[in-house]
């Protein structure tokens, strides 16, 4: 059974910023400080991160009193209601991962038939002829009319 | 005399066939990225960066500048005959200029809309041909407090005039400041939040933050919205405003330049900001001020004509002073950088053809838009009838592609996901991520203008109110401070809220 989730924008964006606050912290005090007259490359980044834990915390204190209706909602209908950016997050995520190793051509060809099939829900035919034309297209464009080196993958053997 | 001789030199060297083609590449492709929306001008000038690898500084600045200015143009097409604002600066005109279209006066807007643009954008380009030098000779006077000083005031500005309250916009400051700082230190080598990854020892690629943050991000919002699209069409004869319409437009179109260039010259979302307070004044100006809403060409000139106003005067700060004061200005700095060229105080005299070479261009530039978005309307809508389930994916692979070609990093390819992931998370949560992108790109000369300054004065702290610059800007961020305790705790005003809600 899922709990409700009460967070409102700002306790959100709050969370990021003690999170980051934090890891400023844990990291710059091991960096020197330096003297007043020479200040070292610890004094800002912990000055910042002791300001953002401020108002990190400030954020997550005031959030809990906003105006805003407070967003109660069931960890599936948070993951049902982002299910487009979780995939193109999660496609994109995995074209990384694979790019170099298959090469541009074949890795974007892919990369861009499953989005046309399984995000932008076109048929089997039609996402594959977008997909090979705009995965020709691009690399044509990039590799041969701008002169990027992409990795050519195993193909290169 | 001696700006009119250099504006004489910058047409010589605008006027080549390589240049020429270069502004109107911009200019094109700024229509583009204007009219469509889930794309701006930042992404489509992060995505043509690594075409202008090739190109010397000058036609690289010119295209990219043409992109900037192009989009200004581009936004409003959506806007009045869609009611759907191509990029954030055309939202106010959405509100009269969709009325005209329902009233079969659409052509009569877009060719208001444009007319304004090309009188605001103009005329600003004369304020800047004399301005940027003036503060250029200023600035050459700077040392390190008072660049710090500068520096301080134009992120408390950024904070004060961004999207949002100033204590939300602060701490999105604070995280790019904090962002900037990763990388080797240049004052002691020491490497900062690295972690050992050989990626990071130059700091996190600018490039990658902003295309991720803007163009990812803006994707994976606007896939979340159905994106059923009416289009409006309109008729080449259609086009000409009547003469009650173009009597009307005159008094909007000059407030809306004074007004666009003076708020250009400030950090933050300036083309947004001046749009509306140009519709603002227009309605308390109008007789019949209730009309404002259903068609009123008020509505249409005062808006974008401001917001092309801005969008060239914002190039002041940036080339005359090294500041960046909106993240479209931020990306053209970092594209000016990997050309050898640093905007800011020495720029225009040591780069003096770059400089007039880019004024130059900015005129012809304007020109062009105006072929473009007038007699040429109808092909650039005919764009939106591209299904954006095509758009994105194409979008999507040439973000990454463009962000591969930089260094030819993975790493960086990582970075620019989780920007975008950042982008999105930000913009559901309802915090502006422009200043986080600006503060990542200042804030290093920021901390190295503080230690400087402590260094020279042997640790103390009174060397930043000896210098009359210094101390001025220091007590002027002070009281902007305060002022913006006192705005955070009154209630808010009517125009205020306007303006968070469009936003």
């Amino acid at each position: 059974m899922c709990k409700g989730i009460h967070m409102s924008k700002e306790r959100g964006g709050s969370l990021i910023f003690l999170a980051a606050g934090i890891y400023g912290l844990i990291f710059s005090i091991q960096l020197p400080m330096g003297r007043w007259n020479q200040p070292g490359p610890a004094v800002f980044p912990l000055g910042l991160s002791v300001l953002l834990c401020i108002f990190g915390i400030s954020w997550f204190i005031q959030g809990k009193g906003q105006g805003e209706k407070k967003e109660t909602a069931s960890l599936r209908g948070f993951i049902q209601k982002f299910t487009t950016p979780i995939k193109i997050v999660g496609l994109t995520a995995a074209f990384i991962l694979t790019f170099e190793l298959l090469g541009y051509l074949l890795a974007s060809t892919m990369y861009l038939f499953v989005l046309f099939l399984w995000v932008s829900r076109y048929r089997l035919w039609t996402a594959l002829v977008l997909a090979i034309a705009f995965g020709a297209g691009s690399w044509f464009f990039f590799e041969k009319l701008l002169a990027t080196p992409l990795p050519k993958g195993f193909l290169s053997s | 005399m001696d700006v009119l001789s250099n504006l004489f030199n910058g047409f010589q060297t605008a006027l080549t066939f390589q240049n020429i083609y270069l502004c109107f590449i911009g200019c094109l492709w700024g229509t583009v990225v204007g009219v469509l929306p889930g794309i701006g001008p930042l992404a489509g000038i992060t995505l043509l960066i690594p075409a202008t690898f090739g190109m010397d500084a000058t036609g690289a600045i010119i295209m990219l500048a043409g992109i900037y200015y192009g989009a200004m143009y581009g936004g409003s097409t959506t806007s009045i005959l869609m009611n759907i604002p191509g990029e954030s600066a055309s939202v106010v005109t959405c509100i009269d200029g969709y009325q005209m279209t329902r009233k079969g006066r659409g052509g009569a807007a877009l060719f208001i809309a444009a007319w304004g643009s090309w009188i605001g954008g103009t005329l600003s380009i004369v304020g800047l041909m004399f301005l940027a030098p003036f503060l250029a000779n200023f600035a050459v006077k700077f040392g390190p407090p008072e660049m710090f000083a500068l520096l301080l005031i134009a992120f408390i500005l950024l904070g004060s005039l961004g999207k949002g309250s100033f204590f939300k916009t602060v701490p999105m400051i604070l995280l790019g400041l904090l962002i900037g700082t990763i990388g080797m230190d240049p004052l002691t080598g020491t490497m900062r939040f690295t972690h050992g990854i050989k990626d990071l020892y130059d700091g996190i690629g600018f490039i990658p933050v902003a295309m991720g943050a803007f163009g990812i991000g803006e994707i994976l919002t606007s896939t979340e919205e159905s994106l059923v699209r009416f289009v409006s069409k309109v008729k080449m004869r259609e086009l000409l405003p009547n003469r009650e319409e173009l009597r009307a437009s005159w008094g909007p179109i000059f407030r809306g330049t004074g007004l666009g260039f003076l708020i250009g010259l400030l950090p933050g979302s300036a083309h947004v900001l001046s749009s509306f307070v140009s519709y603002t004044l227009e309605k308390r100006l109008a007789k019949r001020p209730e009309e404002f809403g259903t068609g009123r060409v008020e509505g249409v000139a005062g808006p974008e004509t401001a917001n092309n106003a801005a969008s060239e005067s914002a190039m002041i700060p940036f080339l005359g002073l090294g500041i960046p004061t909106g993240p479209a200005p931020a990306v053209m700095m970092i594209a000016l950088l990997i050309h050898g060229v640093r905007p800011g105080p020495l720029f225009i005299s040591e780069q003096p053809q770059v400089f007039w070479g880019l004024i130059a261009s900015m005129y012809i530039g304007n020109v062009i838009l105006i072929i473009l978005n007038l007699p040429l309307v109808g092909l650039f809508v005919n764009l939106l009838r591209v299904p954006f389930r095509i758009l994105f994916p194409v979008i999507l692979l040439i973000c990454l592609v463009g962000t591969y070609s930089l260094n030819s990093s993975v790493v960086e390819l990582v970075i620019l996901l989780f920007s975008g992931v950042l982008g999105y998370i930000f913009r559901k949560l309802d915090f502006d991520i422009a200043p986080f992108i600006l503060a990542m790109i200042i804030g290093p000369t920021l901390e190295m203008a503080f230690r400087q300054s402590l260094m020279r004065s042997a640790g103390s702290f009174s060397i930043f109110f000896k210098s009359p610059i210094a101390c001025t800007l220091i007590v002027l961020s002070c009281l902007l401070f305060i002022w913006n305790i006192f705005r955070a705790v009154r209630p808010k005003k009517a125009w205020e809220k306007a303006l968070e809600e469009g936003e």
